[in-house]
């Protein structure tokens, strides 16, 4: 098993006697990417805020590679890259003198650490325009790259894909995967658009009210347990499977429907070939988190 | 190019800068306290030339020290006032002066019966006080004085007063020259009468409290050189009077504003006796 | 260390802040001088005016006052400290006469000091708040100290490194001053006046300003003196600055603020100056080149000593607060 790059444990936030925050813990382990999904003021920001220093828990403790954030600030923050609420720089001078600027705050960061964030974010053609004069889709390029020139072991990002148009969301989540993938980063994302973390994480934490709900991958989220057949003899199956794997399935449109283990399904495909029956179609049926997302977060009784 | 050259002579600069301002800053303080321990009060001895760190090339030293020769007011019998109004107590509620007022301070140390003459004139500015003397008419009281107060120039001065800036200043120094020739004069005419006897010259305050730096500046540079010129003979004490009306108008002047009133005279009177005594 | 000053120094000559701040001087400047040399020219005519005769010739004058002295240096009994300050006017008037000055015009080098005087309590701390009050209320009004703040860095040395850029740039900006109001006021007079000499060293003892001790020296001396004296009052006016751009969440709020601490000082000066804790408050203490000059105390009992030990408390309280609520407050912007 890799090793955890991020363990929040019990991180809890009071601002004036409002607790936003209550006993928020997870972890991401090396080359993960996970979802921090939660409707609009649900705790999002102020959680990643939390993790990355810029506002001090009332409870709790963040460990970044193994250094806490209390006790070893510098240590744990010299492995984070990180965008919160939007790329905000330098507006009077280019996207360059930003990125030069913060290489210089941190150790041994070189002018081709520098130009390789560049060439990465696509940003090579107008990097030395002032910032200004950027769209706001260049602004989040500049600020991943910004968040990756001092190779961070853990990257945040805190609805990283607001004002991208679709390619340019694409191509975000594309550099973050490939990231992930090529150097092992983890990657901490939080949004509230479910098909962005659908397309992009491997784990999911949904946060509602200022406490995780449900921290799960995203297959295990998706997947209903349930397989569907679509075979040439429907009933005939139907009496088969209950006979000989003494399944309960359900009969739809020319469709079974059955809850079963992933595991057993070879097994019981193999069996339905061999005793003559046509199988047109078959699929772990999912749900989509949509549904998930609102009924988990609209549903009180869930919490 | 930012990190190459006008970083590192940025740094430069504002270093050399903050070296040469720190040094300005210390010795500003080191100038204006540097010699709090000189006496404040008449019994200076003259001090030599150590008191500062000199500035290459400047020769500087704190310099104005009366030296005077220890008065015994015990054998003071006869007592002459001479001057502008100051000295014939205008002002005064009580009518007495700072001359007298200063005599009932000395009573108080010794039963002596003294004897006042006061031959000042409302007015007098010194060449008239100088013209006063060459007459010969006083020449007996000067010579019997055991004590001359010599109260002049508030009148010289105060002339410029009304003036513009420019002109005053343009016609300060020569005012003051005059002031002091004359002064020369007055002080050697009771010097071939009377070698012996104590003198004292009043120093003049500012009665207009003006915040004019420049009319300040000139106050300070006439009483300074009355201070030299009274320093010139050892039996000549300098009065100030300057520091002590400085924050006091309101209580020190009276309803002329610009003569002093009885707790003026008062004050002059007890500075003489600070001085004298 | 080095990294993050150099960095914050660039910040501040990126935002063209000193730009701003050397137009507004030229201007200041600009008006002074001519208003400077326009007084003293209609002076001269308004005198010629009135007496119908030129100004009396300040040579007669000076060689006159410089013969009575001569004489009166001769004077065998005269102690020996009397003589040296005889020499020391001998000395003022000698130079005069011989460089052919008249002691009353304007130059250059007087300019530069009575511009610091002058501006020492509003105008140059005014440049020196311009300069300070976005270093920290300006990251978080555009948001940028969510990067600065979440780099391997401890945020003492953030702001450290703002504190050093400003302390050079302060150096710098009193430099300016100094070498801008003498290059202009030179254009209007035409004189340096760089060697004359200036009376100065008035000291305060037991409560009463005494003017034996005063010294001799020459413009561009006093010069460094005065600006040595703005120096350090910027220096204080910067971490006061500092601390209330750390306190505030916008530029304009830290402007506002300090401005009305300036001028509201003022007031208090003249209308409180009986009140006893009127003395400890930064703005009355302002005016230091007073205490080289001689003149007049506006609370009774202060002195250089004093005014800087008190601008130092400030400056130094300010700087503790400062830090300690830069490093504890809550970046939620
Ligand atoms: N400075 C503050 N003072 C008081 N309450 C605050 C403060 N900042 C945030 N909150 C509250 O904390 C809660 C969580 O806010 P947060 O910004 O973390 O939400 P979010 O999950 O990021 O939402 P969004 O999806 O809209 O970005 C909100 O109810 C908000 O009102
Ligand atoms: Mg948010």
């Amino acid at each position: 098993m890799k090793s955890s790059v991020l363990k929040v444990s019990h991180l809890a936030k009071k601002i004036k006697k409002l607790q936003i925050i209550h006993d928020v813990s997870f972890d991401i382990r090396e080359g993960e990417i996970l979802g921090f999904l939660g409707p609009n003021g649900s705790g999002k920001t102020t959680t990643l805020r939390m993790i990355v220093g810029l506002s001090k828990p009332t409870g709790g403790d963040v460990t970044i590679c193994g250094h806490s954030l209390k006790t070893d600030y510098v240590k744990a923050m010299s492995n984070v890259g990180c965008i919160i609420e939007g790329p905000d720089l330098y507006g009077y001078m280019s996207g360059y003198k930003n990125l030069e600027l913060l290489a210089n705050m941190s150790e041994g960061v070189t002018k081709q650490d520098i130009d390789d964030a560049v060439t990465l974010v696509g940003m090579e053609k107008r990097i030395h325009d002032k910032v200004d004069v950027y769209s706001m889709g260049m602004k989040q390029r500049v600020g991943l790259a910004q968040a990756l020139i001092h190779k961070p072991r853990l990257l945040i990002l805190d609805e990283p894909t607001n004002g991208l148009d679709p390619q340019g969301i694409h191509e975000f989540r594309e550099i973050v995967k490939k990231l992930a993938r090529e150097t092992g980063i983890s990657v901490l994302v939080s949004s509230h658009l479910i098909s962005e973390v659908q397309l992009m994480c491997d784990r999911v934490s949904i946060i509602n009210k200022g406490r995780i709900i449900k921290n799960a991958s995203v297959e295990e989220l998706v997947s209903t347990g349930q397989v569907v057949w679509t075979v040439d003899q429907p009933l005939k199956a139907q009496t088969f499977l209950k006979e000989r794997f003494a399944l309960d399935t359900v009969l739809e449109h020319q469709t079974l429907t059955a809850l079963v283990g992933v595991d057993r399904l070879p097994g019981i495909n193999r069996t339905l070939v061999e005793e003559g029956f046509k199988i047109t179609y078959v699929d772990n049926k999912k749900q989509t988190l949509e549904n998930l997302f609102l009924s988990l977060t609209d549903n009180k009784s869930i919490q | 190019m930012y990190k190459k050259i006008i970083w590192p002579v940025i740094v430069l600069i504002a270093s050399l800068l903050a070296l040469i301002f720190l040094s300005g800053f210390v010795y500003s303080v080191f100038i204006t306290t540097g010699d709090d321990e000189l006496p404040v009060d008449e019994q200076a001895v003259p001090t030599d030339d150590t008191t500062e760190e000199p500035i290459a090339g400047m020769p500087e030293e704190a310099i104005g020290e009366r030296s005077v020769i220890d008065p015994n007011p015990e054998e003071w019998e006869t007592v002459l006032v001479m001057g502008d109004s100051l000295g014939s107590g205008v002002g005064d509620e009580d009518g007495l002066g700072f001359d007298q007022r200063y005599l009932e301070l000395l009573s108080q140390d010794d039963s002596l019966e003294r004897e006042l003459t006061n031959i000042s004139v409302p007015g007098f500015v010194s060449s008239q006080l100088a013209d006063q003397l060459d007459t010969g008419e006083y020449d007996l009281d000067i010579e019997t004085a055991d004590l001359i107060l010599i109260s002049i120039g508030g009148n010289d001065l105060n002339r410029l007063y009304f003036q513009d800036n420019e002109t005053m200043i343009a016609e300060f120094d020569e005012t003051l020259s005059a002031f002091l020739s004359n002064l020369e004069s007055v002080l050697t005419t009771i010097r071939s009468l009377n070698p012996e006897a104590q003198l004292a010259l009043i120093g003049l305050y500012d009665p207009y409290n003006l915040e004019d730096q420049e009319i300040n500046r000139l106050l300070l540079e006439w009483n300074h050189a009355s201070r030299l010129a009274a320093s010139a003979d050892a039996r000549l004490a300098y009065i100030p009077t300057y520091e002590a009306f400085q924050y006091h108008l309101a209580d020190y002047l009276s309803d002329d504003l610009f003569h002093p009133n009885g707790a003026g005279y008062q004050t002059i009177a007890e500075s003489l006796y600070q001085v004298l005594n | 260390m080095t990294a993050l000053t150099r960095n914050e120094l660039l910040k501040m000559l990126l935002k063209k802040k000193m730009l701003l701040i050397l137009f507004f001087l030229l201007i200041f400047v600009s008006l002074f001088s001519y208003g400077q040399q326009y007084a003293y020219e209609r002076n001269l005519e308004q005198f010629e005016a009135e007496t119908g005769e030129e100004l009396p010739d300040w040579r007669d004058l000076a060689d006159r006052r410089l013969d009575d002295l001569e004489s009166r240096r001769a004077n065998e009994s005269i102690p020996e400290n009397v003589r040296t300050s005889f020499d020391r006017e001998i000395q003022q008037l000698t130079y005069f006469i011989e460089n052919d000055i008249n002691p009353i015009t304007p130059t250059a080098f007087s300019f530069n000091t009575e511009f610091a005087e002058q501006g020492i309590v509003l105008f140059i701390p005014l440049l020196v708040i311009i300069l300070a009050a976005d270093l920290v209320s300006g990251e978080f009004s555009n948001r940028t100290v969510k990067i600065l703040l979440t780099r391997a860095v401890p945020r003492w040395k953030i702001l450290l490194s703002k504190f050093l850029a400003l302390f050079m740039m302060t150096t710098i900006l009193v430099f300016l001053v100094a070498v801008l109001s003498t290059l202009v006021s030179f254009l209007f007079f035409g004189e340096w006046g760089i060697n004359e000499p200036v009376l100065t060293g008035f000291t305060l003892s037991e409560g009463t300003l005494m003017s034996d001790s005063t010294i001799l020296i020459s413009r561009w001396r006093y010069t460094i003196l005065i600006y040595s004296l703005v120096w350090f009052v910027s220096i204080v006016i910067a971490s006061i600055t500092l601390m209330v751009s750390v306190l505030v969440d916008s530029s304009s709020s830290a402007i506002g603020i300090l401005m009305a601490a300036l001028i509201g000082g003022q007031f208090l000066q003249f209308f409180l100056a009986d009140w006893e804790l009127v003395q400890y408050f930064f703005v009355t203490n302002l005016d230091l080149p007073r205490y080289l000059t001689g003149s007049f105390q506006p609370v009774e009992g202060m002195t250089l000593t004093f005014s800087i030990l008190t601008l130092a408390v400030w400056a130094v309280l300010s700087l503790i607060i400062g830090f300690v609520q830069f490093s504890r407050r809550d970046v939620l912007v």
